[in-house]
């Protein structure tokens, strides 16, 4: 297990420096000059380019990146453009918040598909069934971004008593009532798609469990349904599902970025979107770092605990 | 199936025909019919510039789709030609190839779309390689997965026993025979295409004011949520639904419909 662990670890190796790699080239691409972010637009051209040298702009870019990635390594991601904060601090700020959002967005997620998709297995093709399909389908197919507008619409505007703010965000510490006031609609937004999969996956794999020998088997030693699909379908249906959840936990930064602008969330998603435009290379390239290796070590994870779970699975097989 | 058909016909008969079947021109301005609710002169209402929004709902089927079947195109041909060579030669071409599709892979999916989209430009064009892009490993993966599955089998052995040269192997032998599930994947990858150009719309990136853009409406309507002028947002809300939705039911019923395996419901 070890050796499979180092080994997987050493692969992300090359492609987290490619992903540097791709995002410093991509966003040097644009038009326009980050400088004049940094320094103010009304500083004389001398100044500039005493600026441009002291951010290392004015060297080739393999120089540039040499001096970035060394830096990195460190543990420095250099200061944002605009607010000349330090790129870690920034990130360690907000990331709390999109953590707090997706995971709760991945807990009505699971916890809707899990009851669903179970009474939909256990009551195969009836209207429940017939509903779950239709909206699991509808799930992946709604733009979570008018889903996020309509909602805001709904709740904020519409019902009558406002019932739920329509943006912004309260730390859990300052105002734990208000951080799950404006958690609410948000939460609901990210988790509709990831919904709709994991809906979609509890019922097929339990379907597939059903059908196997074991479970016929303790069908027919006369135990009650209730038995035979918590005890004995549940958990080894759950194993491709738990696989899943992993990959939408790794990608819970990805998952919040709409939502994030939408609804006016201090987290890393909307730090990206504002960044890139800007050309803030720091933050840009910060914020895609730490999505990738979150990304990388999630999917290590999920195969690592695949094999746990499933112990027909060696690592060798995981690892193919 | 059929009636995954009959929506994509829809579908192509709006965006082909748009100018002739909508009513009104979709830019231009007329304050005078502002933000107006939906009646049978404007059936969608209209907008703060008193442009007609059903019209450019019908208008903006037309980037919408053409964003969703050019930026397939890009990733099938680019992911395709690159898993069918990784799966077939294998070695050291295929393991430097298959760390860059890793690579694109870690990358978050919207964020490289946004940085490509905004480093080029915000422009449809843009948008389509941005999105195409973004498409590539899902192809490149499953083409090698594919690949890898039928190398080894009689025939393939055969046609490289009797000397037929690699190329022709590919093409004709394999490529053939790994159709199925690309086809399924490119249908499916549409979907997210459209929700993914509606998606970099919304933030601006995609086609620019006035011409008209489904995410980029719904973005606009979003400053008159508070004043409840909800149908600015509805019919592009609901196109983009009914786009994807499309394209997301005939994936998944040629899913069912090409693969055996999967024909057991559920």
């Amino acid at each position: 297990m070890t050796t499979y662990i180092l080994r997987r670890l050493l692969l992300m190796i090359p492609v987290a420096l490619l992903v540097t790699v791709g995002i410093f080239v991509i966003i040097r691409i644009a038009p326009g000059d980050p400088v004049l972010t940094y320094a103010g637009e009304d500083k004389d051209p001398a100044t500039i380019a005493t600026v441009r040298a002291e951010l290392g702009l004015d060297q080739p870019l393999p120089i540039q990146y040499a001096a970035w990635l060394s830096r990195a390594v460190q543990g420095d991601l250099g200061r944002s453009f605009q607010t000349h904060q330090r790129v870690l601090e920034a990130i360690s700020e907000r990331l709390p918040v999109t953590l707090e959002l997706g995971l709760a967005a991945i807990l009505i997620s699971v916890s809707v598909a899990l009851v669903v998709g179970t009474l939909s297995a256990i009551k195969r093709n009836s209207a429940l069934d017939l509903l779950t399909t239709s909206v699991t389908l509808a799930g992946v197919s709604f733009p979570n971004f008018y889903l996020g507008l309509l909602l805001i619409l709904l709740f904020a505007y519409v019902v009558p008593g406002h019932l739920l703010p329509p943006g912004g965000w309260t730390p859990f510490s300052t105002d734990p009532a208000d951080n799950l006031r404006r958690l609410i609609l948000p939460a609901i937004t990210v988790a509709t798609a990831s919904l709709a999969v994991n809906l979609r996956q509890v019922r097929s794999s339990l379907l597939d469990v059903f059908g196997q020998d074991y479970v016929r088997t303790a069908r027919a030693k006369g135990l009650r349904e209730r038995a035979v699909v918590v005890r004995h379908a549940l958990k080894n249906a759950l194993i491709p599902v738990v696989t899943i959840i992993g990959i939408q936990v790794g990608a819970i930064i990805e998952g919040a970025i709409i939502t994030e602008t939408i609804f006016f969330i201090p987290g890393i998603g909307r730090l990206a979107v504002q960044a890139i435009p800007s050309q803030d290379y720091p933050i840009v390239q910060g914020v895609v770092l730490i999505s990738a290796l979150s990304f990388m070590l999630s999917t290590l994870a999920v195969d690592i605990l695949y094999a746990f779970l499933d112990p027909r699975i060696s690592f060798s097989a995981a690892e193919a | 199936m059929l009636v995954g058909v009959v929506l994509l016909a829809i579908l192509l008969f709006v965006a082909l025909f748009a100018p002739l079947i909508a009513p009104y021109d979709p830019i231009k301005v007329n304050i005078l019919d502002q933000l107006q609710a939906p009646s049978l002169d404007h059936l969608l209402g209209t907008d703060d510039l008193g442009r007609d929004v059903f019209s450019r709902v019908l208008w903006g089927s037309r980037v919408s789709l053409s964003v969703g079947v050019i930026s397939v195109s890009i990733g099938f041909l680019v992911g395709v030609s690159v898993g069918l060579l990784a799966g077939y030669l294998g070695g050291t071409f295929d393991l430097l190839a298959m760390r860059v599709i890793d690579a694109l892979l870690a990358f978050p999916a919207l964020v490289l779309a946004i940085a490509i989209t905004a480093s080029l430009g915000p422009q449809i064009q843009n948008a389509m390689i941005a999105i195409g892009i973004v498409a590539i490993p899902g192809y490149a993966r499953l083409t090698r997965g594919q690949v890898l599955s039928v190398r080894s089998r009689d025939f393939i052995v055969a046609a490289r026993t009797v000397g037929v040269p690699p190329l022709r192997i590919v093409l004709r032998h394999i490529f053939p025979n790994i159709a199925n599930p690309l086809v399924v994947q490119a249908t499916l990858a549409t979907a997210f295409a459209i929700l993914a150009e509606a998606a970099l719309s919304f933030l601006g990136l995609g086609p620019q004011p006035p011409f008209p853009s489904w995410g980029q409406d719904i973005s606009y309507s979003q400053r008159y949520l508070a004043n409840m002028k909800w149908w600015m947002s509805a019919g592009p809300g609901i196109a983009i639904f009914i786009a994807v939705f499309t394209f997301n039911f005939l994936g998944d019923a040629l899913r069912d419909a090409l693969d055996p395996r999967l024909r057991r419901s559920g």
